[in-house]
C-alpha cells in the first residue's frame, strides 16, 4: 500500500498534523481500477466547516458527527482544505496540499483532533475484503483527544490498548452486541455503552471523536455495505426420491436387452444358414 | 420352425422388450429443460451504473448523519403457497451452518428458509432467497419436492411477518450441478427485485446420500 497518501502537508490557519494509521493496511488494488472511493468524516467537535477539493466547494457547511461520500476520485493529486461556513478557501483552518488518492482504494479522511487535542486529517484505508457468509466486519478508529483505550462487547474487551489515531479491526459473527470504551486497563467507562447493530456482509467503522477534558466524547459510524459473499452451497436432499437420471438396474436391464436381441438374432441368422 | 429358432425369436423379444422399458425410464427420468435462464441472468445484472462523481460536482456529495447503525425493518417472509404444486409452507429465518459455511435449511422438511442475511420482502433490490429439502431419508417427500415442476407464469403468494400478502410470477426454472451454480447471482443484494426459491435436484447418489443438482426457480413480484 502507497505509504504516502498525503506527499505534502501545508498548514492553514492551524498547524495540520498528518499521520498514517491504517495506511499500512493492504488492500487489493485491481489492475483495471483508476478511481477510489473517498469518504470524509468529520471528528472535530463544534466545528462546522465547509469543505474544499482543488479550490472547489465539495461539501457546504459539513456538521460535526457527519459522513460525506462517498465520492468516486479518479487516481490522482487533491488539495483539500476546511474553512469556517462560508469562508474563502484562502483562510483554511486546515490544508493538506497534493493528497495523494491511489486508485482502487476505498479511502476514509477523518477530520479529527489528535491525542493532544490539535485538528488534524488522518487518512484510513477501508479494508473492503469480502467477508464469509454470517460475518460483519468491526474497526474501531480511535480519533479522539483522550488516551489509550479498550474496547469491549458484551463487556469483554475486544479491542485493547488503542491510542489515536490508530485502527482496530475483526470481523465477527453478524448480530447485535452492547459495546462501550473504557480507559485501557480500567473500567472507567469513557464512551457508552451502546448497542451495536453489525450487520452481515457490512463493514462497520466506528470512530472514537471529540475531547476527553472538554467531555464532549463521542462516536460517528460509517457503514460500508456490499461485502457479502453467498453460502458455499444448498444442501436440501438426502431422500432419493425426487432422483433423476437412472440408477444401475437400468444398465443392467439394457444390457440384458442388447445380448438379447443380438444373441437371439445371431441363433435365427446360424439356424437359417445351416438349413439351407 | 425349430424349437431352438423359437428360443432365438424369443430371447430377441425379450431383448426388444428390455430395450423398451430401459428407454421409457431414461426418458421419464430425464429433468425438464431449463426456461427463463436469460431473463434471470438478466434480472441479477440490471443494475444502475455507479454515479461518477468529479470534484466538480458541486455539493452533490451524499451526506449522512454519523449515527450507530440500527436494525433495518426487514420483513421477513412467515409463509410461502405455491397453489401449482400444492404448497403451502411456514418460512423460517435461517443463516449458514457454521460447521460448513452452507445455507442452513430448516432439518424439517415441511418447513423451509429464508436467508436472514438477504433482502426480505420489502426490498427494492436483490434476491430474496428462499430454499427446502425436496426430501429427506428419514422424513420422505419435502416442502419442495415437486419444486422442479414449476413453469414460467405460475405464481406463488409470500406473507411476510407484517401480515401484508405479496404475490410472485415465476419466470425461470434452472438446475445446475451443485459444484457449478453461480450462487453469487441468487444471494446477490443488487439488481431487480426478486425472488428465489432453491432445492435438490438431478441425480442422487446413493452411497453420499446426495443430489448432485440444484433446482432454481426465479421468481418477479407479480
Amino acid at each position: 500500500m502507497q505509504l504516502a497518501i498525503f506527499r505534502r502537508v501545508a498548514a492553514g490557519g492551524a498547524v495540520a498534523a498528518l499521520a498514517f494509521a491504517g495506511v499500512g493496511a493492504a488492500t487489493t488494488t485491481p489492475a483495471y481500477a483508476a478511481s477510489s472511493k473517498v469518504s470524509v468524516v468529520h471528528g472535530i467537535p463544534d466545528t462546522p466547516v465547509d469543505v474544499y477539493v482543488n479550490g472547489e466547494k465539495t461539501l457546504d457547511n459539513f456538521k460535526p458527527g457527519d459522513v460525506a461520500g462517498p465520492l468516486t476520485l479518479p487516481e490522482g493529486e487533491y488539495d483539500i482544505a476546511l474553512t469556517k461556513p462560508g469562508e474563502p478557501v484562502g483562510s483554511a483552518i486546515l490544508k493538506v496540499d497534493d493528497a495523494k488518492v491511489p486508485g482502487g482504494a476505498n479511502i476514509s479522511l477523518a477530520a479529527h483532533l489528535s491525542a493532544d487535542g490539535k485538528p488534524q486529517i488522518t487518512p484510513f484505508v477501508n479494508d473492503t475484503a469480502k467477508l464469509a457468509a454470517g460475518k460483519a466486519r468491526l474497526i474501531v478508529r480511535h480519533t479522539a483527544a483522550a488516551p489509550a483505550v479498550d474496547v469491549r462487547a458484551g463487556g469483554k474487551p475486544v479491542f485493547e490498548d488503542l491510542t489515536n489515531p490508530k485502527e482496530a479491526k475483526a470481523d465477527v459473527d453478524a448480530g447485535t452486541v452492547k459495546a462501550d470504551v473504557v480507559l485501557a486497563g480500567t473500567d472507567t467507562v469513557a464512551i457508552g455503552p451502546a448497542d451495536l447493530n453489525l450487520k452481515e456482509g457490512t463493514a462497520t467503522i466506528v470512530y472514537a471523536i471529540g475531547s476527553a477534558e472538554a467531555k464532549n466524547l463521542d462516536v460517528v459510524a460509517q457503514t460500508i455495505t456490499g461485502l457479502h459473499s453467498a453460502p458455499g452451497g444448498v444442501p436440501s436432499g438426502t431422500g432419493g426420491q425426487a432422483g433423476t437420471g437412472v440408477d444401475t438396474w437400468w444398465y443392467v436391464l439394457a444390457g440384458a436387452g442388447v445380448l438379447l436381441l443380438v444373441g437371439g438374432g445371431a441363433r435365427v441368422a446360424t439356424t437359417r444358414t445351416g438349413r439351407r | 420352425m425349430t424349437v431352438r429358432h423359437r428360443g432365438a425369436l424369443a430371447a430377441m423379444a425379450a431383448g426388444v422388450a428390455a430395450l423398451t422399458i430401459a428407454t421409457v425410464v431414461a426418458c421419464g427420468s430425464q429433468p425438464a429443460d431449463d426456461v427463463g435462464t436469460d431473463e434471470a441472468a438478466a434480472l441479477a445484472s440490471s443494475n444502475p451504473p455507479s454515479p461518477t462523481t468529479g470534484t466538480g460536482g458541486g455539493p452533490s456529495v451524499p451526506v449522512t448523519a454519523g449515527g450507530l447503525p440500527t436494525d433495518e425493518r426487514t420483513v421477513p417472509p412467515v409463509k410461502l403457497r405455491i397453489p401449482a404444486i400444492d404448497v403451502t409452507a411456514t418460512v423460517n429465518p435461517v443463516g449458514v451452518d457454521t460447521r460448513t459455511d452452507e445455507f442452513d435449511v430448516p432439518p424439517s422438511v415441511d418447513q423451509i428458509g429464508w436467508y436472514r442475511y438477504g433482502p426480505g420482502l420489502e426490498t427494492d433490490a436483490g434476491s430474496v432467497v428462499i430454499a427446502g429439502h425436496v426430501d429427506s431419508s428419514e422424513q420422505g417427500k419435502g416442502a419442495f419436492f415437486r419444486l422442479r415442476e414449476l413453469d414460467r407464469g405460475d405464481t406463488l403468494t409470500a406473507t411476510g411477518a407484517d401480515g401484508k400478502q405479496r404475490a410472485y410470477r415465476v419466470v425461470a426454472r434452472e438446475e445446475y450441478a451443485k459444484t457449478k451454480i453461480p450462487l453469487d447471482r441468487y444471494f446477490a443484494r443488487d439488481g431487480k427485485p426478486r425472488l428465489t426459491l432453491i432445492t435438490c435436484g438431478g441425480p442422487f447418489d446413493p452411497k453420499t446420500r446426495h443430489y448432485r443438482d440444484n433446482i432454481v426457480v426465479t421468481a418477479v413480484p407479480a
